[in-house]
């Protein structure tokens, strides 16, 4: 707990310096009994956690993971549509606006659609991405989004960093009303389909993708939530 | 809650498999003193030979080696951490005990780097001149009581010579020299200034060390410590036995204050400082580097038992003393005696971890001038009151209500409230008046 320091000259007490160990071991021997006899609460929300016995907050990082506050920027993802194709229309939007240049677009017609375009190719390198966010804000069909709350995984080579559609396309799908391609119905053909529709698979578990483009996003109250749930549940 | 119930059956199963473990001791040097008597030797050649291999050897190893690991969980736990936690056996971290066995396999397999420019005899010399004064400093610390087995008089102290202390303050000074030469002879700078550094501080400490430990003399009249565990058995008022911190509770502060000096552990690890300034053991590695390691544990586990015979009643359980002496088997009694000794043991090994924790490092004029105008000045008017205490009344009542006062006068400038909350507002009303003088 941080507490106000008084700049002001010590006192005798002080000064003898012993009786000042004396308190100070009350308070580790304190801090010691409270950890070493009562169990850790290993709730991920670390603000959440109750501290009434022990006050350990560590959490041990593989086995136990800290949720990620809904709006974290985590490894890119490509929306599926309902069908499972994928949403994006290869315009290059947001490998025009990737700083990092990272994003490589390889674009393909539809066949039998004079209109539509698909990405055959998408590749995002992670290595060079800087995680700014800009493809997602530059999409106009919502097909690129940062909602997985994970990190790119760990590799022993580089070539692991390199994301291409077919570890990209995932995620619950996404589809809206107005979506021009739900007037058309052209579908991509017949092979890809069924290719992205087994890639389509669904997410992990904290995936929260409602929230993510939520404004107006506070950890605080998230924090206060959690807090009142779990004195909900402790009563 | 479950771990609550869990670490009583811990400390409770730990405390019973000690008891188990000395009644076995005790039962191998009754052995022992059986075969030498049939060989025309005096028993004690039995006794002392078993004690060795099962104290030193056994004991005080496993115990040192078990404070490597207590280290990181006990240092975690003080810290609102987890600790070392990762080798899981079937699942369980088992309290960190497994991390023994790794650290154990790290420091022999490691690869030994040598300065090329060392003094070679002196640098092999070193960790073992650091190592054995102090392993053989336990040799007179008396773990159990006196107790007859197979018609043998054997007791858990490897030697009772009747210069007991005298003992301890020689083998405590020759600890100087691991520390000293390893520091000269790794021809390093930053090896030579941690030597000269741990030198100028072990043989200050060692003063007040000495000091301190007068007035137990005096108060005992013995320096044998298996008597003077005996002595503190002695009831002084009413029920109380006439424990060293007692009769000598500043003596026991300046004692133990000077032993963390001695161990060179935080807050006095100057010599070493791994991590910020290089100590005296910088050039070392591999098991050279394991035994300057482990010697400080060792130097810990030692001088915890130092303590404990001279001032916490050694071998007495203290409580239920009485109950337990009228109601159990003389060699029933003696394990529960060496269990409560390594009790205490333990508890101090602990209570110097705490301290570490508590306490960040001093700069090099503060261990000095903590040394000579704090401990020595305090060593030696214990000495006097002591003395003079001694000299009014021979039954050591005197001494005990002196201890009685000052173990009172502590506890209560301790828990006295020094700094009210009013104090800044008259301060700040002092220096409105002195400005209101000067304004006039």
């Amino acid at each position: 707990m941080p507490y106000q320091l008084k700049n002001q000259p010590a006192d005798a007490r002080e000064k003898l310096y012993f009786p000042e160990i004396f308190r100070a071991l009350g308070i580790v021997i304190t801090t010691f009994w409270r950890n070493a006899f009562f169990s850790r609460d290993a709730n991920p929300d670390v603000l959440a956690r109750d501290i009434r016995r022990s006050r350990v907050t560590t959490i041990l990082y593989p086995e136990e993971k800290m949720t990620y506050a809904p709006g974290y920027r985590g490894l890119h993802r490509l929306v599926p549509r309902a069908d499972g194709s994928p949403r994006c229309v290869a315009c290059y939007m947001c490998a025009s606006a990737c700083p990092a240049q990272c994003i490589y677009i390889q674009a393909a017609e539809v066949e039998g659609d004079p209109i539509e375009k698909y990405p055959s190719k998408f590749v995002i390198d992670e290595l060079r991405c800087v995680v700014c966010g800009f493809c997602v804000e530059a999409c106009p069909k919502d097909a690129i989004r940062m909602d997985t709350g994970e990190h790119p995984a760990p590799t022993y080579d580089r070539g692991g960093q390199i994301y291409d559609e077919k570890r990209l396309l995932r995620g619950p799908p996404v589809s809206y009303d107005y979506d021009p391609w739900l007037r058309r119905g052209a579908r991509l053909p017949e092979p890809d389909m069924k290719r992205m529709r087994d890639l389509a698979r669904p997410f992990a578990k904290d995936a929260n993708d409602e929230f993510s483009q939520t404004p107006g996003f506070s950890v605080r109250a998230l924090a206060g939530e959690a807090k009142v749930r779990a004195q909900g549940d402790s009563k | 809650m479950k771990r609550f119930v869990g670490m009583w059956l811990v400390i409770g199963a730990v405390l019973l498999g000690l008891f188990a473990l000395f009644e076995v001791f005790y039962l191998f040097a009754g052995l022992a003193a059986s075969v030498a008597v049939s060989l025309g030797a005096p028993p004690f050649y039995g006794t002392a030979i078993a004690n060795t291999v099962t104290l030193m050897a056994v004991l005080l190893m496993t115990v040192a080696a078990l404070l490597t690991v207590a280290e990181r969980k006990w240092s975690a736990a003080m810290q609102d951490r987890v600790g070392a936690n990762r080798i899981r056996v079937f699942g369980t971290a088992l309290g960190g005990v497994p991390y023994l066995l790794a650290d154990a396999l790290k420091m022999l397999t490691k690869e030994a780097t040598y300065p090329a420019a060392r003094s070679r005899l002196l640098f092999e010399l070193a960790p073992v001149m650091a190592f054995a004064p102090t392993f053989a400093l336990f040799a007179v610390v008396p773990v159990g009581p006196s107790v007859e087995v197979f018609r043998q008089p054997v007791a858990l102290i490897v030697a009772n010579p009747d210069v007991g202390l005298l003992w301890i303050f020689a083998l405590a000074g020759l600890a100087v020299y691991g520390t000293t030469l390893a520091g000269w002879a790794s021809n390093s700078r930053a090896g030579l200034l941690g030597g000269v550094r741990a030198a100028s501080q072990m043989i200050s400490y060692e003063v007040s060390l000495g000091l301190s430990l007068v007035g137990v003399m005096l108060a005992y009249r013995t320096l044998n410590m298996q008597d003077m565990v005996v002595a503190q058995g002695n009831p002084v008022f009413g029920p109380v036995p006439a424990l060293g911190v007692l009769l000598q509770p500043l003596g026991f502060l300046v004692f133990f204050t000077s032993t963390f000096a001695e161990t060179k552990r935080a807050p006095f690890d100057l010599p070493e400082g791994e991590s910020e300034i290089v100590g005296y053991f910088v050039e070392y590695s591999g098991m050279k580097f394991g035994m300057m390691f482990l010697a400080e544990f060792v130097e810990v586990v030692i001088l915890a038992g130092v303590v404990t015979a001279v001032f916490l009643g050694g071998w007495h359980p203290i409580l239920f003393e009485g109950w337990l002496k009228d109601h159990l088997a003389p060699l029933a009694f003696a394990g529960i005696g060496a269990t409560a000794f390594m009790a205490k043991v333990v508890l101090l090994c602990w209570l110097q971890l705490v301290i570490r924790w508590l306490l960040p490092r001093f700069r090099f004029d503060q261990i000095q001038a903590l040394c000579w105008k704090m401990l020595l000045p305090a060593a030696l008017l214990n000495l006097f009151v002591t003395a003079a205490a001694v000299l009014i009344d021979p039954t050591l009542t005197v001494l005990a209500w002196v201890g009685a006062v000052e173990i009172v006068a502590i506890f209560g400038v301790t828990a006295a409230v020094a700094r009210s909350p009013v104090a800044g507002g008259a301060h700040g009303h002092e220096g409105g008046h002195a400005a209101h003088a000067a304004g006039h």
